[in-house]
């Protein structure tokens, strides 16, 4: 697996996990700091399907789609959705979203020792890289995240574009006390928002270890890259967790491969102080992330810059 | 003998813990600052102790090489001379305190400077992604406190002898608790602590009598800094090594948020009562782990129990008792108590 190809799979799946961040903060407007962990979910799922059915990782997507997505749901309506009718602060909803992590976490640590003495194989630490294959001198993890994200994309842009629903979708997103009054159920459009959140986090899961070891903690520790791509993007925008996934994802691996080659190999563990660099600039500079930006402003700033 | 260390055991870790969550107080209960990145002052005050304070003794009793070697060195060395001169040992802890609350001050103020462009949300995402970079380079590099194979660290009460090192380590750390607890009851119950509550609750207000939100927040974050960066300095003693991952973010950032929810925001009581009710399970869990895991059972590790147990319990508190079990009061400061009398 060549270094590109590696940092072109790796942001590939950090979109898969922006995508949904940002989508239940659109909607909900919780930052989720469980999204990693509903990542590492969805990879134990592959891995039980693998373990103990011998079914092959790809053909467990559909499974960790459907099951990441019940989580998703079952986190906002039970914990989210009770705290919001209190009228919860923004940084109680944090908080408890904190906590679900650490749920996650336990619970996903027990089940890993649970399948370790039922299948007798270490399931604390587990990798699928023997299991792949190539296609056509690609590894077949680069050819089937390339698919997976295409077709994600083009389902979410004519669910969003050409449905009924998809307008109502965005209504809600853009100015949900509106939609309501023209009779859109705010109420259903949360709820889709972390089904997909859920789902596509779990899909990234399922392929995560294909590129890299997963362990219970796994979570805690791409949650920082998950939120550098969301923000880098911009928080507010589908496009940007899609430009800031594909941001993050190729300077946390392929710059960062870059800097080891002039720098030595010691820099290769400082992987995600490249994204929160990138992070910090963004903020400092675009708060909005680069969705956020006016660049037609920009334009004309320079146009004027050049005339003179 | 068993119940005599557990009591110990319970008696050090509330008052690491007080510290920690009364600084948090400071800062996320009257300030309403969401610090989601607490665990780095608390890293700062190890980092103090096992990458300064070491590399001081390294020059003074001129030993040489590498961190991680050096240290063990520097340990046996100085423990010599701790125990057969006290003062010295005494010295190295009022010393070592003095640089992590300086370090720990310093690194706050620059911690908290994105806030002036950052919304609240924003905000506590930056500080945790800093603070989580931050644990993950000090792990992986091993020229600052020795990364994955850690640093030893002198026993500043060497001069004590071994069975009794663990309980006037406890009583040490009480006592340091209780003088925090003092000075921290005498920052927040004045004029400064009102201002505090005042820019939670508004900050336009705040502005608009002419303060400004920003100093007031530099300020806050470099005093709760400095005060957890002395818990990390005493734990680092008291364990007498240093290795980064002892400073997780679910260990010094969200128990700490547990701890004061669960006692109540803005409360300096309710903090004791949340600390004191928190470590006691804790530290019943930690030690009956295995009774525990024998008598329920479980097909895994108690560590895992004890996640699942600490993140509900946060999830209850949020939902059914988000004043947590003692109430925010007013404050009282002397004019104020002067004025309540007269009214009477």
């Amino acid at each position: 697996m060549s270094v590109l190809e590696g940092a072109i799979i790796y942001s590939n799946l950090l979109v898969l996990l922006s995508i949904g961040l940002t989508i239940t903060y659109i909607t909900t407007a919780v930052p989720n700091f469980a999204q990693g962990s509903f990542a590492v979910f969805g990879s134990y799922i592959s891995l039980t399907l693998l373990r103990i059915y011998g079914i092959h990782p790809y053909h467990s997507i559909p499974v960790a789609f459907v099951f990441g997505g019940l989580l998703g749901i079952s986190v906002y309506l039970f914990i989210l959705k009770p705290l919001i009718k209190r009228e919860a602060e923004i940084v109680i909803l944090m908080i408890a979203t904190l906590a679900l992590d650490l749920i996650l976490l336990g619970v996903l640590g027990a089940y890993s020792d649970y399948l370790a003495s039922v299948t007798k194989k270490g399931a604390k630490k587990f990798i699928f890289t023997p299991y792949d294959f190539n296609i056509a001198n690609l590894s077949a993890i680069f050819v089937v995240s390339i698919l997976v994200i295409t077709f994600i994309l083009a389902c979410l842009f004519l669910l969003l574009y050409k449905t009924k629903f998809g307008v109502a979708l965005r209504a809600s997103m853009e100015n949900p006390a509106l939609a309501e009054i023209m009779g859109v159920n705010v109420e259903y459009t949360r709820i889709f928002s972390w089904f997909l959140s859920g789902s596509l986090a779990a899909i990234a899961g399922c392929l995560l270890p294909f590129r890299q070891e997963i362990v219970p903690l796994t979570g805690s520790i791409i949650i920082v890259s998950i939120f550098a791509a969301s923000i880098v993007g911009g928080l507010a925008s589908i496009y940007g967790a899609l430009l800031g996934g594909y941001i993050i994802g190729i300077s946390e691996s392929f710059i960062t491969y870059q800097l080891s080659t002039v720098l030595g190999s010691g820099v290769l563990v400082y992987s995600k102080v490249v994204s929160l660099i990138v992070l910090i600039i963004t903020l400092i500079l675009a708060p909005q992330g680069l969705t956020g930006v006016r660049w037609r402003k920009i334009k004309w700033f320079k146009s004027i810059l050049s005339s003179t | 003998m068993v119940q005599e260390y557990l009591i110990l055991d319970i008696v050090i870790w509330f008052g690491l813990y007080l510290i920690v969550c009364l600084s948090l107080n400071i800062e996320y209960g009257f300030g309403g600052i969401p610090n989601f990145g607490r665990a780095l002052a608390v890293l700062i005050g190890a980092i103090a102790v096992g990458g300064i304070i070491n590399r001081i003794l390294m020059i003074a009793f001129g030993i040489t090489g590498g961190i991680v070697e050096a240290s063990g060195t520097v340990k046996s060395v100085a423990n010599e001379v701790i125990a057969a001169n006290p003062v010295v040992g005494i010295g190295i802890l009022i010393a070592t305190l003095l640089i992590a609350m300086i370090f720990g001050a310093i690194t706050g103020a620059l911690f908290i400077l994105p806030s002036a462009k950052l919304s609240e949300d924003y905000l506590a995402i930056t500080l945790l992604a800093i603070s989580e970079v931050m644990f993950m380079v000090s792990y992986y590099n091993t020229d600052m406190i020795g990364g994955y194979y850690g640093v030893s660290v002198p026993n500043v009460l060497a001069f004590v002898p071994g069975e009794q090192r663990l309980m006037v380590f406890a009583g040490l750390i009480i006592l340091i608790a209780l003088l925090v607890y003092l000075v921290v009851i005498r920052i927040t119950n004045s004029p400064y602590g009102r201002l505090l509550k005042a820019m939670r609750e508004n900050e336009q207000v705040v502005e608009a009598y002419g303060k400004n939100v920003m100093t007031i927040r530099i300020k806050t974050v470099a005093v709760g800094s400095a005060i957890a960066a002395i818990a990390g300095a005493l734990y680092s003693f008291y364990s007498v090594n240093v290795i980064a991952s002892s400073f997780s973010r679910v260990e010094w950032t969200f128990y700490p948020f547990l701890m004061i929810l669960l006692g109540g925001l803005a409360n300096n009581k309710g903090v004791i009562a949340g600390v004191f009710a928190f470590v006691t399970v804790k530290i019943l869990l930690i030690v009956y782990k295995y009774e525990i895991t024998a008598a329920l059972h479980l097909p895994f590790e108690a560590v895992w129990l004890e996640y699942i147990m600490f993140g509900i319990l946060m999830l209850v508190i949020l939902v059914y008792k988000p004043e947590g079990l003692i109430k925010e009061k007013s404050i009282m400061t002397e004019p104020i108590k002067k004025l309540a009398k007269a009214k009477k």
